[in-house]
């Protein structure tokens, strides 16, 4: 596993507890205390992803555009591959 | 509207090609249980769910389920890389490739190409509520065969996280389902359909 591998795995981590507080709380809109994990979480994945995208480039069309968008590898390469 | 990100849900990493597994595995991009039927199920049977929490629910497991159409697409492309004639014809994958060489197409494990009559959009919230929760039974059981034929490490470890997220999308919808029986009468639940008829 390389760095960039590495630190997309830590994101991953951390986005996939805040997707599975989001879906909890559809069905337990006032738990506070799932609520406020929530928060943790989410000021975590925002350092991750400002980390992530400073080094190796946009996650989301949003913030990126061009070369920077359409460098490799996209999700489904192995890495190296063009 | 929906925008893209550009990572797999769970990281997908399988170096050694192996064209008769990714045509078991290609079930849940286009077959009966697959991740393809479950999306456009949920994100289709959404506009008819009376209550926000359900509106919620399907958007969001609509959304996920796409993800997951992303690793299985990720999963079959991985596993039919560099693959030379001779092995495609002893994988008996030479079938698949004739019309598809190696493209990811949404069909079933049997080669039935994906159809819309693999799910419902009933537009009565119970209907669609045990729909769902049956259909994640049956793509829990889907990864589970899957599993028997799989002895490659890198393979298990992403089709265990799918398997797991159908239980836990069986339990959000079970809770989705108790959400919308709390509200109707608890002696007749099925007196009216809360999405249609205004009583």
């Amino acid at each position: 596993m390389n760095k960039r591998e590495k630190l997309m795995r830590s994101l991953s981590a951390v986005q996939f507890a805040l997707w599975e507080l989001h879906l909890y709380l559809n069905t337990h809109p006032t738990d506070l205390e799932a609520i406020a994990l929530h928060e943790q979480y989410e000021a975590k994945l925002r350092k991750l992803r400002d980390e992530y995208e400073s080094k190796y480039g946009p996650l989301t069309p949003i913030v990126g555009e061009g070369v920077d968008w359409l460098k490799n590898p996209w999700p489904w390469d192995i890495e190296g591959g063009d | 509207m929906w925008t893209y990100e550009k990572k797999l849900q769970y990281p997908v990493k399988i170096t050694r090609p192996n064209p008769k597994l990714a045509q078991i595995i290609i079930t849940q991009y286009g077959g009966p249980d697959g991740e393809l039927g479950a999306s456009l199920r949920y994100l289709s049977q959404r506009f008819a769910m009376p209550w926000a929490e359900l509106k919620g629910l399907l958007t969001d497991i609509g959304t996920e389920e796409l993800g997951h159409l992303e690793m299985i697409g990720a999963i079959v492309y991985q596993l039919t890389r560099n693959l030379s004639v001779e092995e495609i014809e002893k994988a008996g994958f030479d079938k698949y490739f004739v019309d598809h060489t190696t493209g990811v197409y949404p069909v079933a494990a049997s080669g039935a190409p994906f159809t819309a009559a693999y799910l419902q959009s009933k537009g009565d919230v119970l209907t669609d509520l045990h729909e769902n929760l049956a259909a994640e039974q049956k793509a829990r059981t889907t990864y589970d065969n899957i599993l028997r034929f799989t002895d490659d490490p890198d393979v298990a470890d992403a089709i265990k996280f799918l398997r797991a997220r159908e239980v836990v999308h069986y339990q959000r919808f079970g809770e989705g389902l108790r959400l919308a029986t709390d509200r109707l009468n608890s002696k007749n639940f099925y007196a009216f359909n809360p999405s249609f008829d205004k009583k």
